[in-house]
């Protein structure tokens, strides 16, 4: 490959790799992203290539794998091109099928498309589908056409337009003002204005500035960052050269957490494409613009998420963060000014230059533009990764898009932003979804998971699981935070048991003003807002905790598991699965559970066979007396 | 007593039983094992002749006994050696990462990862070593190797098993099957069971929320999950 020299040459280059594509061809494309990995893909794509061989269209035939299409519910997807018919949950053994029928013959195989949950109608396009159709993919879109390993794929789809339109007619100071035209705000988190930031380290003193990528993602339940990291590298990669172009640095790294190995794997290979092609390194473009980047790999550490933490890690250090009298947009890095991005802010950077501010400032709320990548997950029927515009109500996403609730259960809450953020509960049901809203409601954006909670889901065990995972993640610097969430923990521990007092509530409440006021990093400031929230629209739950009572009986301490005597069968499950033997019982006696024995650990309950539905869980009022060993069953009728 | 000063596969001989050996070596030209392995073979011949001769047949089991000696004092030497060559091998591969990195004080996490992707852990030897050619200190390797999650300090067991707690996992189940895997395995998370076969860890989030609750073995991702498959799950990586 000899190097670009132009935008010119790469245009030059865009029109030969179209023109080496037959927009007829029918190619099989086969989603690699990590959740259809997790359930299979590889098998099928294996499938797939031998089934073209042994009906002889190997060549006739492409077959690609690409980035994360988001419905990882329904994974594996399978889409055939150029009709762009959807097919889910395919399994190998479905290969044959679809190449003979709908490869060859022209027909759709009915049962792997999309039914509709409500009408049972089946749907063979993807943009059909109420998952896509009322999702707006801008950035995610890309992923679902393109091979993460093939720059080529990105170039034909117009990659790299916006950087070749930057470097060869913009100056830094235009793509900045342009940046911060269009209001851009980090997706990161705390949605800081993109372009503000940029400008303080472009005007801040020294010659040697970096900017990063900041793709450790640590909020659990929270995977928009991988996915555009792995399924679309390039165009983070050209977000970031623009960025380095309007700030005036030269050296850029990309942060990745080392738990995504495909992440790393396919940044690596796009860095080197890139390179190869004279996107990346001296002279870009022929515009005398240099850059490079260099990847970094986080070793498992929640708080090197933070910026100054992350720069630590950078160095080679420990990641922990420091105090922030100077921002690290002036020192950063070895002391040099330093601008950190999350993943979404970088790839949004392309469209903007592309399509202008003005287009970018049509999309979304008053005080938050674009669009929005949620990873929507928890107790909801379509699992998967969101885009929408900013301002969509929290209920349209839940219920259009994330098909409302599975088994008829009724709607509890929604968790926000992870560790650092709340619980909504259903009255905010409402409300639109952008930065200035979601705070007000208590939570925040965050990176934007989105975990639907149902109501078998217990608050105080939430509250308790973030506090939890946060103390765990702590690194300890400072006092407020280290001694804090300990403290939060045991008296949430103690609720939970059934050993809290009234006065617990309010220790809860005293602490978490210390943790907001006084700790050093966002890590601790927000640490409390899990329990804020969750005590302030949940009150009730803690309160009846305290008297005994988990209403969703999740704590187990709290509950009791007891086999109802007028419903047992006397089918032995229970008795079989019981880990410890406390269920006690003989054919056509009812069962008892023991419960000196029990260690609570749900097992009966889970075999009991709906249709007796005799295993109870009780929590809140006492456990009736067992009835005596070998009473019989009651009699049917 | 005649002070003896040469040695043996490990063991102290009389200075002609060294001469000995070496006239044999240089007129064999065989190694110092295949010579203890001839002998002993010659011994047997030996033994089997004098087995009815009842002086020739308790020198020849005293002689015996003392080869056997030899030969057990051998394979310890022999297992030393081989330890000691395992880990100038293990030190080989790591100047190669080191130099890979320039020797750069600020790849030291990147290098420790990149030595782990090969041993699965961290011993200490490595460290020293990664200390003495980076010359940063061990403490400071202590402070990184133990502060971030991804480095591992003890052996790791056979397979990795991997229970997801992260948000997603939690609201649909996650803590109980970690609790079974727990009962399944008989360790707690964090642990490596007694025969090495397995280490259980928890995670805070795969990236797979649509399968929770999900574990993963190794690189398989069992998905979904009822607390009624987890040992059937187990039993087949046995």
């Amino acid at each position: 490959m000899t190097k670009l020299e132009s935008a010119a040459d790469l245009g030059k280059l865009r029109k030969q790799i179209l023109s080496r594509i037959d927009p007829k061809k029918p190619c099989i494309t086969i989603c690699s992203g990590t959740g259809c990995q997790a359930s299979g893909c590889e098998k099928i794509s294996a499938a797939f290539q031998e089934e073209l061989k042994n009906q002889k269209l190997s060549d006739k035939v492409d077959v690609r794998r690409t980035g994360c299409h988001g419905f990882c519910e329904k994974g594996p997807i399978v889409i055939i091109y150029p009709e762009e018919i959807c097919y889910l949950q395919v399994k190998p053994e479905d290969a044959s099928e679809v190449v003979s029928q709908t490869i060859k013959g022209g027909k759709i195989v009915d049962r792997l498309l999309y039914a509709d949950a409500a009408t049972g109608k089946r749907i063979a396009h993807e943009s059909d589908i109420p998952f896509y159709k009322n999702q707006k993919r801008l950035i995610l879109d890309n992923n679902r056409k393109i091979d993460p390993k093939s720059i080529d794929d990105y170039i034909a789809l117009n990659g790299y337009s916006a950087l070749a339109k930057t470097l060869s007619g913009l100056s830094p100071k235009q793509v900045l003002d342009e940046v911060k035209k269009a209001n851009l705000r980090g997706r990161g988190g705390a949605g800081f204005p993109a372009g503000r930031k940029w400008e303080t380290t472009r005007n801040a003193p020294g010659d040697v500035k970096y900017v990063i990528v900041n793709c450790d993602e640590g909020d659990p339940g929270a995977y928009m960052d991988r996915s555009l990291m792995e399924g679309n590298p390039h165009l983070v990669i050209e977000g970031l050269i623009i960025g380095a172009y309007a700030i005036g640095s030269h050296e850029g790294f990309i942060y990745v957490r080392q738990e995504y190995p495909l992440a790393v794997e396919n940044t690596e290979l796009a860095i080197k494409k890139a390179e190869e092609y004279g996107l990346l390194g001296k002279n870009i473009l022929g515009s005398g613009f240099d850059f490079k980047i260099t990847i970094h790999r986080g070793a498992g550490a929640f708080v090197s998420g933070e910026s100054s933490a992350l720069m630590c890690a950078i160095e080679g250090k420990v990641g922990e963060p420091r105090p922030k009298y100077v921002h690290s947009s002036v020192k950063g890095v070895w002391d040099r000014p330093s601008n950190l991005n999350n993943v979404e802010t970088w790839a949004t950077v392309p469209f903007i230059i592309n399509n202008g501010a003005d287009w970018f400032n049509g999309i979304g709320t008053k005080g938050s533009k674009g669009t929005k990548i949620f990873s929507l997950v928890g107790k909801v029927n379509n699992t998967g990764l969101v885009e929408v515009p900013m301002g969509m109500a929290l209920r349209d996403i839940i219920e259009k898009i994330g098909g409302g609730i599975p088994n008829g259960k009724k709607f509890k809450a929604v968790q926000t932003g992870g560790p650092s953020g709340g619980c909504i509960p259903e009255k905010f049901l409402d409300l639109p979804v952008d930065f200035d809203e979601l705070a007000q409601a208590g939570s925040m954006m965050g990176s934007g998971g989105m975990i639907i909670m149902d109501e078998d889901t217990c608050m105080v065990d939430t509250a308790k699981y973030f506090a939890n995972f946060l103390a765990d993640e702590s690194c300890g610097k400072c006092v407020p935070c280290r001694e804090g969430l300990k403290q939060i923990c045991k008296i949430l521990d103690k609720i939970s048991t059934g050993k809290g007092k009234e006065d617990d509530i309010k220790d809860l409440e005293d602490l978490a003003e210390v943790l907001r006021d006084a700790s050093l990093c966002s890590l601790g400031q927000t640490a409390a807002n899990p329990v804020l929230s969750t005590l302030r629209y949940f009150r009730g739950e803690y309160e009846a905790h305290i008297r005994g009572e988990c209403p969703a009986k999740v704590c187990k301490a709290l509950i009791t598991y007891y086999i109802d005597p007028e419903k047992c069968r006397a089918c032995g499950l229970c008795l079989k699965n019981c880990p410890v033997g406390a269920v006690s019982g003989k054919k056509g006696a009812v069962h008892i559970i023991d419960q000196g024995k029990c260690i609570k650990c749900g097992a009966c309950f889970d075999v009991c066979p709906e249709k007796f539905d005799a295993v109870a869980r009780i929590s809140g009022r006492p456990v009736p007396k067992a009835v005596p060993p070998g009473t019989e069953i009651k009699k049917r009728g | 007593m005649e002070k003896s000063k040469s040695k043996f596969v490990g063991v102290r001989i009389t200075d002609e039983q060294a001469s000995i050996l070496s006239r044999l070596q240089k007129d064999s030209k065989l190694s110092k094992t295949e010579i203890l392995l001839k002998g002993l073979s010659v011994l047997d011949e030996f033994y089997a002749l004098g087995l009815d001769h009842k002086p020739l047949s308790d020198e020849l089991s005293a002689l015996e006994k003392e080869a056997f000696h030899y030969a057990t004092e051998l394979r310890r030497v022999r297992k030393r050696e081989e330890a000691i060559s395992e880990m100038v091998q293990e030190l080989h591969e790591i100047d190669k990462i080191v130099d890979k990195y320039h020797c750069e004080k600020s790849a030291l996490i990147q290098i420790l990862l990149e030595i782990q992707a090969n041993t699965h852990w961290l011993p200490k030897h490595a460290l020293m070593w990664v200390s003495e050619r980076l010359d940063v200190p061990m403490s400071q390797i202590r402070q990184i190797t133990t502060f971030y999650k991804a480095f591992h300090l003890k052996p790791r067991g056979e397979h990795l098993v991997r229970v997801c707690l992260g948000t997603a996992c939690h609201v649909r189940g996650g803590p109980r099957i970690l609790e079974y895997t727990e009962r399944a395995l008989g360790i707690k998370a964090g642990e490596t069971t007694e025969n090495m076969k397995f280490t259980l860890e928890s995670v805070n989030c795969l990236g797979c929320c649509a399968l929770g609750p999900v574990i993963v073995v190794d690189n398989d991702y069992h998905g979904r999950l009822s607390t009624s498959q987890i040992e059937k799950i187990l039993s087949s990586y046995t």
